[in-house]
């Protein structure tokens, strides 16, 4: 209750009396509906993330190659040069969420 | 052990979609119900919408959230703003209730002639409160039709208690001297 002047007891009573209808809620199904949405949503730009940095990587694989072969590099050190940063792009993420799982159940 | 909101949005910057999901199980009754207050009776399917379209905007925006912040606070907050922008583009296009016929259905004065009378005054205090500010109007709603507290109140506009009792003693004042003015009297 709002502490209330007496000459505003009339206008109250009127606002509670007139504003008594029912209360309106959100479909039971909402949650469900709003994840699907969500899942729709999230697939379409993932896959053409997915589908560009496919198509980057390879590129940049072979042009790599193509490069450090003509400097004269053997094999070995340009496969080195060129999975080792992807290895550590796919890694460092993995790590950190690992990292992050296991602080979280430290602290539960 | 029940997760506290910070742990569920560390949960879901990590890509986990069950912690979001339990985030919109606790927060869509009460997004719903500051939508539903901003953009009144006639536009429950919209609010509906903002609901929705808030959950999404939150999904998206995540990673920007603070951890030291109020997840609630910043949710409420994105909804407010949703709801008004979406009123301002709804306000010329016809509602999907008539209040009057909300109104007339509640109305249990006796004799025809009383009961119109009633329903006049009660069309004319709906139009009154339209013309309030919005953290006015949204204060009347949660407070007198859907039942929220002080505190409930204060929590969804994200100011403290004290302005939210101001904030319906102002409103009052001024619907109290609109009716006044058009020839109604409150009692």
């Amino acid at each position: 209750m709002t502490d209330m002047e007496p000459r505003e007891n009339g206008i109250d009573s009127l606002l509670r009396r007139s504003m008594a209808v029912p209360v309106p809620s959100l479909p039971p199904d909402f949650d469900q509906r709003l994840m699907r949405e969500l899942h729709q949503r999230s697939q379409v730009p993932d896959r053409y993330r997915r589908i560009l940095l496919t198509g980057y990587g390879l590129i940049s694989v072979v042009t790599s190659a193509v490069v450090m072969r003509g400097q004269g590099l053997g094999w070995g050190p340009v496969a080195v040069t060129i999975f080792g940063p992807l290895a550590l792009v796919v890694a460092v993420p993995w790590a950190r969420r690992a990292t992050h799982r296991k602080m979280q159940h430290s602290d539960g | 052990m029940v997760e506290s909101d910070s742990q569920l949005v560390a949960r879901t910057k990590c890509g986990d979609q069950q912690a979001f999901a339990e985030l919109v199980r606790r927060h869509s009754g009460l997004v719903f119900r500051l939508a539903v207050s901003i953009l009144g009776r006639e536009f429950i399917p919209e609010a509906e919408d903002v609901a929705q379209e808030v959950f999404l905007k939150v999904h998206h925006a995540i990673e920007s959230f603070r951890s030291g912040s109020e997840f609630s606070s910043w949710i409420y907050r994105i909804t407010f703003n949703q709801a008004v922008n979406l009123k301002a583009r709804v306000r010329f296009r016809s509602p999907h209730a008539d209040e009057r016929a909300l109104y007339r259905a509640v109305t249990t004065e006796p004799g025809p002639e009383r009961q119109a009378e009633t329903a006049q005054r009660d069309q004319m205090l709906a139009e009154c409160i339209r013309t309030l500010p919005e953290v006015y109007q949204s204060a009347l709603r949660l407070y007198y039709w859907l039942g929220a507290g002080v505190g409930e109140v204060s929590e969804l506009l994200g100011v403290p208690e004290n302005t939210v009792k101001s904030y319906l003693h102002r409103a009052r004042q001024l619907v109290h001297a609109m009716l006044i003015e058009k020839g109604y009297s409150c009692d």
